[in-house]
């Protein structure tokens, strides 16, 4: 923190901090204005709306905020919000520069400025360009000493520095202890408990599987979760002995069951130079074939994929091109653009994620198999794949919840290294990578291809691509869940959480060493979004036309019994405990690949004698080269997007009417040409300034048309409530408010399903959603009128109760929509959509899947 | 490719409850995909049918298999050539192979009317079919195909619209030739023979031709007024034969002026209002190069006509000229006699050069462009070869010069002339683009068919020699894909603001296909007075016709009329995208994955449906409480009806 702080300090933020309003400006709790200036416009981007803003702005020691002058008055009670709309951490700042009448300068921490800037530019770390323009009649003082405490505070990032922004942000005693209180979102998985991983396998419905407890207390392996998924079959104490054949100890472990049975787990390089005794050998096998016993496909993460320092360099030459150079403003000239992209390799490093994801997910497809993802140290590139091959197939997974719930599972528990990856502190620039950005990208990609499979929306994406810059999250702000659970566990004994420790928020980030750690504030999560933004920007997380109603498949496929293809079910046939290795886009069966195989890896001669001795049938024999032209086959369904042969009998015969309803796990294949692949512009062209000049307000950032519209219908049916209850005609009015379902029309049950019986394309009646009513006209118009009040709660009570489950997206399916609106074409029958909105909550949203005899549509 | 507004003429389904839509011709294909045949009409049908089917297609058709009398149905309807009126087939060929580049060999039947070749073929699972339109074809070449069997024939068809087709076939001795057979249909002009278009005779419900009209259109712009005058001048085409009879000059310049003015521009082509703004008076004027020539020529007529353009508009006290051209091209052609305003002649005058490449360029451009979409896409090197061709560079200037001329009427408020050589290539794209800008009317439906009538049709630019309708000579240096220049900018713009446009991609796409197909009238000849003189109105069936009987395809749902809103695009190449979806939708790979047309129309039905809702509500609220005031109408917020009910 900067020394002079307490002289920066404008004097009212001590007399009135209970009000947390100063100037207009909301403040944190403990925040404290260090400068301001008034008459300010801000420059909107093309995706704001585009011109000028005009209003105040204003340095606080954790953030340039700039209110804008017509904005409502904060509300005091509201719950703190770390950024608003216009704001921007000090910490992801990158570079201030002060553009005066006749120059531009870079302005720092030391630098004196000898003119008075009429335009100030904050160069942002996350690609922002943030450019405000002092007024004529700004005090040339405010100017110029707004800009001094922003380039004095910004705090170029330095080791220790992130420990005092974090500390800016969260550390007055108010927001301990509202952070302390605040609880997590219950509706995502979080996969901290033994619970939350059984959840989690029995929504995919993996059997077979087991959360094992083994690795509670780290001992052993220092990087992997608490709490992993074995097969059932291994026993703790015959688990305990295959973590020394795994580097750091990352055995293969369960990441997700594809309906039609097949597993994808996740593993590091084996270690080569051990000695494989008899008895470590069969748990070995037991881990690694998971739950299956016929065939597993070693997928190969490390040759193809880009290295972290591929990444680095790669993203970094992006940053330069989309950015120019901040230094002197000088941008890559507009007619190299396309081939400096392409030599940045960025998006050759997309399709490459994009297009092993999509070969792991064909594979999956085929049913019935374990396909394990290997990288050396498995944090990386496993992460990456494993988390994109869901994102295609689940559908959960392009939720926000499910989403987050993903990001939870396969990188933050699972150890990917945030902290080194992202690193914040800059003293670790050999470990910086954009990994993470990387698959942020990948999603994106899918998104943009396919953006009516997708719930969420790129305005989250891009939100979280912007927390990834922000040191404040635990989510981010550790390498692995045991580095979180020291720092955790070392507050708990200084600082007893209100509400019990489950409801402690997951807190963690590096004890830096600091003696006095309980000066720490405790982090919060990423996925806390209340707490960085506010509802504007939260609403848009989500689609307004959510996405393709999937169709629930059948329980039976869901317990992984049925498999409708003869194919799949030929090729299980095939040797037991076949392994190959896919590698390059082939496969192969090498004989070391397992290394206690054989006589392969060195020391384990003689165990892999006996190894054989005990496993006759599965390895004597060599691997049949028919499982190999199936998994060819399997493969094949990856180029089938891109190859016109037209369909193999395989695919055919998996999408016939038997099949039709698994297509709703049809993984998403994207293109991968050169023309599909793109740049994401909103993310990475968001700061290009010279771009904005002729930006104008109608852009795509008008609010959907068909959210204005349910927005119109909904305060017609308001005013309609109004004016029939006070025409004392209550109880006639009361049925007529019921009878039309409540208006928040959010999405229509459109069906884009193909695939559904007979090839007919599927429009079910339209469900009109029940929504909770919006509190602010609710409550404004019951307080008028005691009447009002009822007839409205009647109307919405209906949709309260059931969208409660399900906070943003309360989808309802209708159950017969696959037999008499077969033929309906865009919307049915309006008249019977108000019939019992509640009825069959769909798998969709909610992260449990249906259970039992629900009926199946389509059949 | 080309399909046809409903089907009387296509097969009847007759009894199949199940199909509820109003079926086109040639789409069995897709049959079973509900309203996804609409998207599939022109965009997709040709991707998909051409190559592949598309996966989820083709799933379709094979459940369909299962149910008895759709097989059927998609069989039969595939072997018959679904015609339009007046359309005749010609030549039936059996044992054809289509070398497709994508899938390899289709063995299948060819059948030529005088308006399409189509080729389809059942052996495949899900059938196969082609479709293309004779006007589209640029050239025709044999080629060597031994490889396929003795005496074999090889013909390749090089198409207009980015594709190329090989075709191998066997001569049957009682058949004629195909090539010959296929030239005269692709080339009827050079045989002596009247377009398709002259024999296409499908009855519309509404009458394209009567969409555009002068008078009307100026009235709208507020003119006549004290200023500018709609001059008959030119009524007979004496003036100048390439401009529209209808001209907007200014008020106090006499017809003899204007003829000595005209003496003094190229082609006779004077300075006349295209667009005037309806609050500063600014207007964009436009005209041919004036014929400066090596010795600095003047006009002492044009000096003042330029002077009066000035005057008319109060708030500005000078004049723009952009000239589009190159500043060293312009040098070059006033050593021709041609040249450009000097600043000293014409006082408070101020001239700029947009330096754009001309027709020749661009033609190079677009046929780079086709070796790297057709019928490969290379995926390593795609954007640097891009880049080589570029193709967006252009675009890139065509759009920079549009947002400065719309940029000084409105910010500026000055009146500006736009010129190239002659005053039709450059300079409809130039100044089409900055009123589609300027005007939100021609961002509707209606208007954009208005401003492409006016800027383009009317005031003459050379279709018949850029496109070629039916001429043999490819190779003619008077070709040039302007008009798809345009498109694509006009493509680019609706990218960067999608609720800007009340048309829909489809639209564009298939503005560009009739463009070549010479079925109808709208693109055929290159002035007001040719099109009178053939009879174009009475003897063939306008565009116009075809898009405003249906015109909920071609409408964007999105789209929200805001009128007086200046739409500025980011001309940056880092803003501009290749429009895949037309240069390259013959890849099957590039086929769009969401049916995005799909939802879109599904968004709209929501709309609708959501209306009606508002309408009922209102209804109720007025019956069950008469002594209140009725809710606040739903008119002023939903600004967004629908034009398509």
């Amino acid at each position: 923190m900067v020394p002079d702080m307490k002289e920066r300090m404008l004097s009212p933020s001590g007399l009135n901090a209970r009000s947390r309003d100063m100037f207009g400006l909301r403040c944190l709790p403990g925040e404290c204005v260090l400068q301001r200036a008034v008459l300010v416009r801000k420059k909107l981007t093309a995706r704001e709306g585009g011109g000028w803003l005009a209003g105040t702005l204003f340095c606080t020691h954790f953030r340039v905020s700039f209110v804008p002058q017509d904005s409502p008055k904060p509300d005091d009670n509201a719950d703190p919000v770390l950024l608003g709309e216009h704001d921007v951490a000090l910490a992801s700042i990158e570079k201030v520069v002060a553009v005066g009448p006749s120059r531009t300068k870079l302005v720092t921490p030391n630098s004196s400025l000898k003119f008075t800037p009429e335009e100030l530019v904050l160069y942002c770390r996350d690609l922002r360009v943030i450019c405000f323009l002092f007024d004529r009649l700004t005090p040339d003082t405010q100017a110029v000493e707004i800009t001094y405490t922003i380039a004095k505070t910004y705090q170029p990032l330095k080791p220790g520095c992130v420990l005092a922004f974090q500390n800016a942000a969260l550390g007055s005693v108010e927001m301990k202890q509202f952070l302390s209180n605040r609880r997590r979102d219950g509706q995502m998985n979080w996969f901290e408990s033994v619970d939350e991983w059984e959840r989690e396998l029995e929504r995919c419905g993996a059997k077979g599987w087991r959360v094992s407890t083994v690795n509670d207390r780290f001992e052993m392996s220092t990087s992997l979760p608490r709490y992993n998924v074995v097969p059932q079959r291994v026993l703790d104490t015959e688990l305990k002995r295959t973590f020394a054949h795994f580097n750091e100890g990352r055995i293969p472990r369960w990441s997700w069951r594809h309906p039609r049975g097949s597993d994808l787990l996740r593993m590091s390089s084996f270690q080569n130079n051990i000695y494989h005794e008899k008895d470590d050998t069969r748990n070995l096998e037991l881990v690694l074939f998971g739950s299956q016993w016929s065939l597993c496909v070693v997928v190969d993460l490390g040759e193809e994929m880009p290295s972290p320092a591929d990444l680095h360099l790669a993203h970094s030459r992006l940053r330069a091109l989309c950015l120019g150079d901040i230094s002197n403003s000088v941008t890559v000239p507009d007619d190299k653009w396309l081939s400096t992209l392409e030599s940045t390799h960025w998006l050759d490093y997309t399709r490459c994620c994009l297009r092993k994801a999509g070969e792991v997910a064909c594979l999956l497809r085929g049913g019935h198999m374990t396909v394990a993802l290997q990288e050396s140290e498995d944090r990386d590139m496993g992460c990456l794949v494993s988390s994109l091959v869901q994102v295609m197939c689940d559908p959960h997974c392009r939720t926000q919840e499910g989403f987050q719930g993903l990001v939870q599972k396969e990188w933050v528990m699972s150890g990917h290294r945030f902290y080194s990856r992202l690193n914040y502190h800059r003293d670790n620039d050999k470990e910086e990578a954009p990994v993470f950005l990387l698959f942020l990208d990948c999603v994106w990609q899918l998104w943009s291809q396919f953006p009516s499979r997708f719930q969420l929306t790129d305005h989250f994406l891009l939100a979280l691509y912007d927390s990834t810059h922000l040191p404040l999250f635990s989510s981010f702000l550790a390498n692995c869940q045991r580095e979180r659970c020291k720092r955790t566990q070392h507050l708990t004994q200084t600082y007893t959480p209100v509400n019990g420790w489950r409801d402690v928020l997951p807190r963690g980030g590096l004890s830096l060493s600091s003696p006095t750690d309980s000066v720490d504030p405790p982090l919060p999560s990423v996925w806390d979004w209340a707490l960085q933004y506010g509802g504007g920007r939260l609403s848009r997380f989500t689609q307004p036309v959510p996405p393709t109603p999937p169709t629930p498949p059948p329980p039976v496929v869901l317990n992984g019994n049925l498999n409708t293809n003869p194919d799949i079910r030929r090729m299980s046939d095939t040797v037991q405990g076949s392994v190959f290795l896919l590698s390059r886009g082939s496969f192969s069966s090498p004989t070391n690949l397992l290394p206690w195989r054989g006589g392969g890896g060195g020391g384990g001669g003689g165990g892999g004698g006996v190894a054989a001795a005990v496993y006759k049938r599965s390895h004597r024999r060599a691997p049949s080269s028919e499982s190999l032209s199936g998994l060819e086959r399997l493969l094949k369904a990856t180029a089938l997007t891109d190859a016109p042969q037209g369909l193999t009998s395989t695919s055919t015969s998996t999408t016939g009417p038997q099949g039709s309803p698994l297509d709703h796990y049809e993984p998403l294949l994207p293109l991968l040409l050169g023309p599909c692949m793109r740049v994401w512009k909103e993310c990475y062209l968001r700061g290009v300034l010279h771009a904005q000049a002729f930006s104008h307000p109608v852009s795509s950032n008008h609010a959907h048309p068909v959210v204005r519209l349910a927005l119109e219908v909904q305060q017609l049916h308001e005013q309609l409530a109004l004016a029939s209850a006070s025409s004392s005609n209550s109880s006639s009015t009361a049925s007529t408010i019921n009878k039309p379902p409540p208006p928040r029309h959010r999405r229509p049950d459109a069906n884009l399903n193909q695939n559904t019986n007979n090839g007919t394309f599927l429009f079910p009646a339209p469900r009109a959603q029940a929504r909770p009513v919006p509190p602010a006209p609710t409550s404004s118009s019951s307080s008028a009128n005691p009447k009002t009040s009822r007839v409205n709660s009647s109307a919405s009570s209906s949709s309260s109760s059931s969208s409660s489950s399900s906070s943003s997206a309360a989808h309802k399916d209708h159950p017969s929509a696959g037999g008499s609106a077969k033929h309906t074409f865009l919307f049915g029958p309006p008249a019977s959509s108000s019939q019992d909105p509640r009825a069959e909550p769909r798998y969709y949203p909610n992260a449990k899947l249906p259970h039992g005899n629900r009926p199946t549509i389509g059949s | 490719m080309e399909k046809h507004p409903a089907g009387p003429d296509g097969p009847k389904k007759a009894g199949d409850p199940r199909r509820p839509s109003v079926r086109a011709p040639g789409e069995a294909l897709d049959s079973p995909a509900g309203s996804h045949v609409e998207w599939c009409k022109q965009l997709i049908a040709a991707t998909i049918s051409t190559q592949i089917s598309d996966p989820a297609l083709s799933k379709d058709s094979d459940g369909a298999a299962l149910d008895d009398p759709e097989k059927f149905q998609v069989q039969v309807q595939l072997k018959d050539v679904a015609l339009v009126t007046g359309e005749s087939v010609q030549l039936r060929a059996q044992d054809v192979m289509y070398i497709c580049p994508f899938s390899g060999l289709v063995t299948g039947m060819l059948t030529l009317t005088d308006y399409k070749l189509y080729f389809n073929s059942l052996e495949r699972e899900p059938p196969f079919f082609l479709d293309v339109n004779l006007g589209a074809i640029s050239r025709l070449e044999t080629i060597n195909v031994q490889s396929h069997g003795e005496d074999s024939r090889g013909l390749e068809l090089v198409c207009k619209d980015m594709r190329s087709l090989r075709f191998a076939y066997k001569k049957e001795a009682d058949q004629p030739e195909l090539v010959d057979l296929l030239a005269r249909y692709a080339f009827p002009l050079c045989k002596g023979l009247a377009l398709f278009a002259f024999q296409y005779q499908e009855d519309f419900p509404v009458n394209g031709w009567t969409v555009y009209d002068p008078v009307m259109e100026y009235k709208r712009q507020g003119l006549p007024n004290e200023s500018w005058a709609l001059s008959r001048v030119n009524s007979s085409y004496q003036l100048c034969d390439t401009y529209p009879s209808l001209l907007v000059v200014p008020t106090c310049i006499p017809e003899d002026d204007l003829r000595r003015v005209a003496a003094f521009r190229a082609k006779h082509r004077i300075p006349v209002l295209s667009w005037i703004h309806p609050e500063s008076q600014a207007t964009i004027v436009r005209c041919g190069q004036p014929l400066v020539g090596p010795h600095d020529r003047r006009c002492k007529e044009d000096e003042r006509l330029l002077q009066t353009v000035m005057d008319a508009n109060a708030q500005s006290h000078k004049l723009l000229i952009f000239d589009a051209r190159q500043s060293s091209v312009a040098d070059t052609n006033k050593a021709k006699d041609g040249g450009y305003e000097s600043e000293s002649f014409y006082p408070n005058v101020e001239l700029s050069f947009l330096e754009i490449p001309n027709i020749h360029v661009m033609r190079e451009s677009l046929r780079k462009l086709k070796e790297v979409v057709y019928p490969t896409i290379d995926e390593a090197s795609w954007h640097s070869s891009v880049h080589q061709t570029h193709w967006l560079e252009y675009i890139r200037l065509l759009l920079t010069g549009a947002v400065r001329i719309a940029d000084r009427l409105e910010s500026g408020k000055t009146s500006v002339v736009v010129h190239c050589s002659d005053g039709w290539d450059r300079t409809p794209q130039l100044t089409a683009l900055a009123m589609l800008m300027l005007d939100s009317y021609y961002r509707t439906l209606q208007g954009f068919q208005v401003l492409v009538e006016k800027e383009w049709i009317s005031f003459g630019h050379q279709f018949t020699a850029r496109v070629g309708h039916g001429d043999e000579d490819h190779a003619s240096s008077e070709r040039s894909p302007l008009f798809v220049q345009f498109i694509d900018c006009v493509w680019q713009m609706t990218r960067q603001f999608p609720a800007a446009f009340e048309f829909n991609e489809l639209f564009l796409v298939s503005v560009l296909d009739h463009l070549y197909s010479c079925l109808f009238g709208t693109f055929l000849c290159s002035s007001e007075r040719e099109k009178g003189a053939q009879e174009l109105q009475s003897k063939t069936k306008s565009l116009w016709s075809y898009i405003n009987s249906q015109p909920e395809e071609f409408t964007n749902p999105f789209f929200v009329d805001q009128e007086h809103h200046v739409l500025y695009p980011l001309a940056s190449s880092r803003h501009l995208e290749l429009w895949t979806g037309y240069y390259a939708r013959w890849n099957p790979r590039m086929r769009p994955q969401m049916p995005v047309q799909q939802s879109l129309k599904e968004l709209l039905g929501l709309k609708l449906e959501l209306q009606r809702k508002v309408e009922a509500l209102q209804k109720e609220a007025s019956l069950c409480d008469r002594a209140s005031p009725p809710p606040h109408q739903g008119a002023a917020p939903l600004r967004t009806a629908p034009t398509c009910t």
